[in-house]
């Protein structure tokens, strides 16, 4: 009798982690209803925004680019046709509340990694911009990487 | 909040001392050091009714419509939030103009603030510019005024707030042209209604509900 209840209660220990374990799968996998457009190489890209700006001024753009494959790639160039000039940039702070901000030529996504574009950090900087960028509108922008090639997004404009 | 755990440790032993009638349990260092930082704190506490007074100065300068604006004369009499920022900078600078028109729709667009920006790159931010700009963040529109001016009267204003700058880069633009962006200080201040500097905040990163909280004090 003893044994029974035993093996009764190992069973429902079991059973119990096991429920545990499932249900704590479930929160992980929802990532929001962000826009989102994977490619075929392990690359994917997600939540991607852009500022608004009128013509001939600047605007900022913005995602979180996540690389699948167990090799790094790298991202060597943007292009869009809404810009005399599209650059990967990165802001930074010095000291005494200092800040300002400076192109770099790439950036490297580790294997199973994601690299954030966010305000204040990295962005894809649009100088000059040849049309105007206008809020819930889109545009196309190419992200040129060195292992899985040409990237196309649809960036919407907003603030 | 350290200071807070310290008196409170302070009068746990000073009443276990009584409790138990022990005279070594606290020795003069304890207390002298607990003594000392009371007076620091209540020194601080202090300093902190104004931080500047901007009462008897004088800058004259131009809003993104072509009127003339005298700071602060034009905005004695209410709370005024001011914000520093260059047009050529859609990353961090966006995030200090965005702070102010979120402060206002989160105070449900009070009447009695006045929500100012003010470029440090005057020779580019016409008018004109900082209207587009403003029209980009949907602030072209009361109560918001985006600043700019002559070349030294900017300068000198910017002296006067404490708020630096200078060119980190030069770019070449498609058409062969000479672009300067800036290292600047990020910085959004709140004023009083008497022209007083009552908060210095990090402008880019300041959350809008500390400048509320403080709004409200006022
Ligand atoms: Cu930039």
């Amino acid at each position: 009798m003893t044994q029974l209840y035993l093996i009764t209660g190992i069973n429902l220990l079991i059973t119990l982690v096991l429920i545990t374990l499932l249900s704590g799968c479930e929160p992980g996998e929802e990532t929001g209803d962000r826009s989102s457009s994977v490619d075929g190489n392990g690359i994917s890209i997600e939540g991607a925004w852009a500022r608004p700006g009128s013509m001939g001024r600047m605007s900022a753009g913005y995602f979180l680019v996540t690389n699948f494959e167990d090799e790094p790639d790298t991202l060597k160039g943007v292009y869009s046709n809404v810009a005399q000039l599209t650059e990967i940039h990165e802001s930074y702070e010095q000291e005494e509340g200092m800040v300002g901000m400076r192109e770099v030529s790439e950036v490297v996504i580790q294997p199973n990694s994601t690299v954030s574009f966010e305000p204040g950090g990295l962005h894809v900087m649009f100088i000059q911009l040849t049309e105007a960028l206008a809020e819930n509108e889109d545009f196309e922008l190419t992200l040129h990487f060195s292992n899985a090639g040409d990237v196309v997004l649809e960036i919407p404009v907003r603030n | 909040m350290d200071f807070l755990h310290v008196i409170t440790v302070f009068f746990i032993r000073a009443r276990l001392c009584v409790k138990h009638l022990k005279h070594n349990c606290m020795n003069k260092k304890s207390v002298l050091l607990v003594l000392v930082l009371i007076s620091l704190v209540i020194l601080a506490g202090c300093g902190e009714e104004a931080k500047d007074d901007y009462g008897d100065v004088s800058f004259n300068l131009v809003d993104q419509n072509g009127e003339e604006v005298n700071f602060p004369d034009d905005f004695r009499g209410k709370p005024l939030v001011l914000g520093f920022i260059y047009t050529h900078c859609p990353d961090i600078c966006s995030l200090i103009t965005a702070n102010l028109y979120k402060t206002w729709i989160e105070l449900d667009k009070p009447e009695d603030i006045h929500f100012v920006i003010v470029t440090f790159d005057p020779e580019r931010d016409t008018p004109e510019v900082l209207k587009d700009y403003a029209a980009d963040f949907s602030m072209d529109q009361p109560p918001f005024r985006f600043l700019t001016g002559p070349k030294e009267e900017v300068a000198a204003f910017m002296e006067r707030v404490r708020v630096r700058n200078q060119v980190s880069d030069i770019h070449k633009t498609a058409e062969g042209e000479e672009m300067y962006f800036l290292d600047h200080t990020d910085k959004i201040l709140l004023i009083d209604h008497n022209s007083r500097l009552v908060m210095d905040y990090g402008g880019s990163m300041t959350p809008t509900n500390i400048i509320i909280e403080d709004l409200e004090k006022l």
